[in-house]
């Protein structure tokens, strides 16, 4: 039994006038997956925490909440620990111990669990997770998704009968983030347990949920099964809507008619019906924007770089050229030497072999700093890397004294609001912007981001699009590594595949995208079979309509 | 990961032996004592590191002879001169006298090296978890974050590099300051991290029970025969101290505690102690070859 | 202050004393042993204390932080050879959070750091004499005017390290090294150790002038916006 009845919770933060909860009501039935949707700051973190009293934050707090009609609050500590667990944002900080063995063991040894049951719990979760190839292994020596899913698997451990995710997958890349997706997915299945999410994701876990529940600025608004929440959404004209599945998007672009469709497959299905063969318009006209005449703005020439001297090779040869003026995406897979190359470039690693020039020149003839003046600068994966001091304002100073410049950057930025806030008080969109305002009072021409989109809902992404469509007008050359696909089809104008060290294919986002079949966007996947390169949701719904235009 | 029997047996049996064996090392100064010291001790390092010790080893000898030679140059009391080096007199007993402190150092040095690979920090904490349990979560803890906090701090350095702080070219005083910025960058973002790690333990019941250990064992049958064992040579060697059987002179002549009577099972009781752990490691070893041919 | 305190305090005035005394008793290097049990001994009330404490999850948190911090500081100075912050940091700890959790940052970040740069002879030494930096700072954490000061701060590292830490760690040297406990050879390893502790006294009066006060608003912001350790003395 795990029934969670909400009852009209309404909580306020201290010193704050506006409620984070507003008479929230929702009820959670045993074995439910509810998906918990909505931007940064609408205040799921702050709803989910009420569900474990030892996480709720301070505040002026009314209504109720209750588990199998207990009163939360009233439950032991011991109980709220075993039954409820609660799984966090950030993968690393989470892990408490320095071994894998002792962090799933942790949360028994806690709870003061006899050592032979423990040991019987503890091996069978590291089998049920697959984790006992590493189960000796240092905690340090793990990537990203296996933290993660140690995170999940040593709360499973105390077999809760309620299982919390606050955002577990925004740190991860897509694959891990997928993998941890379906294991919660089985968890569900398989055990019974009830799972409360919230996520960015929505394309993975709309169709694994059995109701998707939507709140904006501390309230309910729309509580539905996930095929009817589409709708919804579009009725009221919700911002939300923009983070729906593209297959979603594309639907209601086109006027929703008929059934919703949630995944990629069901959208293919759709599409078959929709547009007969043969496709009168298959393809969106191609945008030639660089032809390769252009000076460069970044030339990397026959890079080769390892970390150590009997290491292997992280870039072999790596050869491109990035026009001035471009948005060039560097796309691959996790652990490929993106990030690598960028630092490379910034000196940060020094290539062996090769040389690297920027603007024409050499990198390693610009002296004294000379490189980041009014040159280069990165924006580096972890925008925290920046922060230094108590105030955003503070952290602006020590770049320039001139306070016009710092008004300028963060008014470019939309950070002017938060000036005097401390750095670790705003959100991860909010960090990042700021920690980009600092970086722009370099005033680089050329701008290296290194994942600027890790961990940020649509809204804060459309606002960064936002903020670098600006520079790029002003001139500055950007290139982007990044896992996010979607936002590459949208926003770059050229995108370059990485892999193995080099740089393989590097073509326009429509080519590119609508040339791979796996490793491309939803949308692509989703329309492939009728259009040739159409690689946004916007571009399957103008191509629909253009087919529907031709046919009438 | 070695698993022999000596390093699988309960970690009280190692430390036992460690706090026993760099205790006697130090305090007996008898030249046969220090010779057994530093070859037993010589011995297990090699088993316990295979190729790689003939390095330190090597090293270590060096030291050895530096000190041993150099003794008698700073140092010139004794009867038998050897002759003459700036006027002074170059003694054997000073010799003596210096070998036999720098063979104490030696072993020291090589049993140390030796506990360092054995006593891992689980065993410490398996050792000590269910006495202390707050202060070994708290070791444990601070283990896992070191190295979190190496890898944050160059993050930052080179994230500062590519905005053009901190570059290798400025003058002392700006890298001085340079290192207190990043050093303080990594502070704020450390503390903020640790709330998230305080509400992961607390959301996984930290401080709702007693804690109990997964690690700790009972010792076995095994492990309270060869505490025994340690204890019994340990008391064998005491009694021979305290009787005077490891006594030793120096100067103005080299006296030694003579090897006969009681003094010569006191001595092996020793030699015994101190090739324990060797001897148990030589044992697996063979006993390994011959379940291997068996495949 | 505190029972513990007051314990190790005694401890540490009995210590070197009963450590020459039963020293010159044993045979061989006598002096050692006892003078290290005594350490042993001196640190056992604060860990006692503070197991019995039952530290609740952000506490231990916060300290397990300060001591990673302090054993990792050195790396943000690698480039000047032999530049320790470690002692700066623990006296942060001290000056924040009082003297037992000063003391027990500074024996656990000595024990942590020779976890991994290997352990010695010196290990309990090195955490008593690393503790005390921790206990020293948290007893004068109540004269605001150190505090308010970065030089001043600053200059109460200079003198804690210099007068007190070295001569500790000297200590383990001249039972470590000295042949024969003599006058002219203990004060032999005493002035030799001089110039190691200056040096060491002026890293932590330049890193407390840099950090010092940054740190301790760091540590303000964590207790006011979490509600940490919010008891007055100690913790």
């Amino acid at each position: 039994m795990a029934n969670i009845q909400i009852e009209n919770l309404t909580f306020t933060y201290p010193g704050r006038e506006r409620p984070a909860l507003k008479g929230v009501s929702l009820s959670i039935r045993q074995g439910e997956y509810v998906a918990l949707c909505g931007r940064s700051g609408s205040g799921k973190t702050t709803l989910l925490r009420h569900l474990k009293p030892v996480l709720a934050p301070h505040g002026k707090a009314s209504g109720t909440v209750t588990l199998d009609g207990t009163d939360i609050g009233d439950l032991p500590q011991r109980d709220q620990a075993a039954r409820i667990g609660y799984v966090m944002q950030n993968p690393d900080d989470q892990i408490v111990t320095d071994k894998v063995w002792h962090e799933l063991a942790f949360g028994l040894e806690s709870l003061g669990c006899p050592q032979k049951t423990m040991r019987a719990r503890v091996a069978e979760m590291a089998c049920y997770f697959g984790i006992q190839d590493w189960f000796h292994r240092d905690v340090a020596e793990l990537s990203g998704g296996q933290k993660q899913l140690l995170n999940l698997a040593s709360v499973m451990a105390m077999q809760p009968e309620i299982l919390i995710l606050d955002e577990p997958t925004s740190q991860l890349d897509p694959i891990a983030a997928s993998d941890f997706l379906n294991t919660v997915r089985k968890i569900n299945l398989e055990l019974g347990t009830t799972v409360l999410i919230s996520e960015h994701r929505l394309e993975e876990i709309l169709p694994a949920a059995d109701r998707a529940v939507v709140m904006e600025q501390g309230e309910l608004v729309a509580d539905a099964a996930p095929r009817d929440i589409g709708r919804i959404l579009f009725e009221q004209n919700h911002p939300m809507f923009a983070a729906m599945p593209a297959s979603v998007r594309t639907f209601f672009a086109v006027g929703g008619v008929g059934e919703c469709p949630l995944t990629v497959r069901e959208g293919r299905q759709w599409l078959e019906s929709a547009i007969p063969e043969p496709v009168r318009v298959p393809e969106l006209p191609g945008k030639v924007t660089f032809t390769g005449e252009e000076p460069a703005a970044l030339t990397i020439r026959e890079a080769w770089f390892r970390y150590e001297k009997d290491t292997p090779d992280i870039l072999r040869g790596v050869d491109v050229s990035i026009p001035e003026g471009s948005f060039f995406a560097i796309v691959g897979g996790n652990g490929a030497g993106k990030s690598t190359l960028l630092k490379s470039v910034c000196g940060i690693c020094r290539p062996y072999r090769g040389k690297i020039s920027v603007f024409g020149k050499n990198v390693e003839k610009y002296k004294n700093g000379s490189l980041f003046d009014h040159c280069l600068a990165m924006l580096p994966q972890d925008p925290k890397c920046l922060f230094v001091g108590k105030t955003l304002r503070a952290d602006l100073e020590e770049m320039t004294k001139d306070p016009e410049k710092i008004a300028q950057a963060a008014e470019l930025c939309q950070v002017t609001h938060l000036l005097d806030s401390h750095p670790y008080d705003l959100s991860g969109g909010e960090q990042q912007r700021g920690a980009l305002a600092k970086v722009l009072l370099t005033e680089p021409k050329l701008l290296l981001l290194d994942e600027p989109t890790k961990g940020i809902d649509s809204f804060f992404k459309d606002k960064l699009a936002g903020v670098l469509a600006q520079l790029r007008f002003r001139g500055v050359t950007i290139v982007m590594v990044s896992h996010d696909v979607e936002f590459c089809a949208k926003y770059a104008d050229l995108v370059g595949m990485f892999f193995d060290g080099q740089m393989l294919t590097t073509d326009t986002p429509r080519s590119f995208f609508g040339g791979n079949s796996f490793y491309t966007t939803t949308a692509n996947r989703m329309s492939r079979h009728r259009f040739r390169n159409a690689v946004t949701a916007e571009d399957v719904a103008e191509l629909f309509q253009k087919n529907q235009e031709e046919k009438a | 990961m070695r698993r022999d029997r000596f390093s699988a047996a309960h970690p009280a049996v190692s430390f036992l032996f460690f706090v026993g064996a760099i205790l006697l090392s130090g305090l007996i100064q008898h030249p046969a004592y220090v010779l057994a010291g530093m070859l037993c001790s010589g011995l297990y390092y090699c088993l316990l590191n295979g190729r790689k010790s003939w390095k330190r080893i090597f090293w270590l000898f060096l030291l050895f002879l530096l000190l041993s030679l150099g003794n008698p140059l700073l140092n010139h009391q004794g009867n038998t001169a050897l002759g003459h080096i700036f006027g002074n007199p170059y003694t054997l007993e000073s010799l003596l006298y210096g070998a036999s402190l720098a063979g104490v150092l030696v072993s020291v040095l090589l049993w140390a090296g030796c506990y360092n690979t054995v006593m891992t920090s689980d065993k410490f904490t398996m050792l000590f978890g269910n006495l202390v349990p707050a202060l070994s979560l708290l070791l444990v803890m601070v283990l896992r974050l070191i190295p979190g906090y190496f890898r944050k701090m160059r993050q930052i350095t080179g994230s500062r590099e590519s905005i053009g702080k901190g570059s290798r070219t400025d003058t002392y005083a700006h890298r001085l300051t340079e290192g207190a910025t990043v050093l303080s960058a990594m502070t704020s973002w450390a503390l903020e991290s640790g709330v998230t790690t305080a509400d992961s333990m607390r959301g996984r019941g930290y401080g709702t029970a007693r804690r109990t250990d997964f690690q700790h064992r009972g010792l076995r049958s095994w492990d309270w025969a060869l505490l025994l064992f340690e204890l019994i040579l340990l008391l064998g060697v005491a009694t021979t101290m305290a009787r005077g059987g490891t006594a030793a002179v120096f100067t103005p002549e080299a006296n030694y505690a003579p090897m006969t009577g009681w003094n010569v099972p006191g001595f092996a009781a020793y030699v015994l102690f101190l090739l324990l752990p060797s001897v148990l490691t030589v044992q697996e070893m063979i006993q390994w070859q011959i379940s291997r041919s068996r495949i | 202050m505190k029972k513990s305190s007051i314990a190790t305090l005694i401890m540490l005035f009995l210590l070197i004393p009963a450590a020459l005394y039963f020293g010159d008793r044993l045979p061989g290097k006598g002096y050692y042993l006892t003078g290290t049990l005594m350490t042993v001994f001196a640190l056992v009330p604060f860990f006692l204390s503070f197991e019995h404490r039952k530290p609740q999850a952000r506490e231990l948190t916060v300290i397990a932080v300060l001591c990673a911090i302090a054993v990792a500081s050195r790396l943000a100075f690698a480039w000047i050879p032999n530049f320790k912050p470690i002692f700066a940091v623990i006296m942060i700890a001290g000056f924040a959070f009082g003297q037992e959790s000063g003391f027990l940052v500074g024996a656990v970040s000595a024990f942590a750091s020779n976890l991994f740069f290997g352990q010695g002879l010196y290990t309990p030494w090195q955490m008593l004499a690393f503790g005390v930096a921790g206990l020293v700072a948290g007893l004068l954490r109540k004269q605001k005017a150190l505090l308010e000061k970065p030089w001043a701060m600053g200059l109460t590292g200079f003198f804690t390290v210099f007068l007190v830490v070295g001569p500790l760690l000297d200590t383990c040297s001249v039972f470590l090294a000295a042949n024969e406990l003599n006058a002219k050879a203990v004060l032999g390893i005493y002035m030799a150790g001089v110039p190691v502790n200056l040096s060491q006294s002026v890293c932590t009066f330049l890193t407390l002038l840099l950090i010092g006060k940054p740190f301790l608003e760091k540590l303000d912001r964590v207790r006011v916006k979490y509600g940490m350790m919010e008891a007055g003395d100690g913790l």
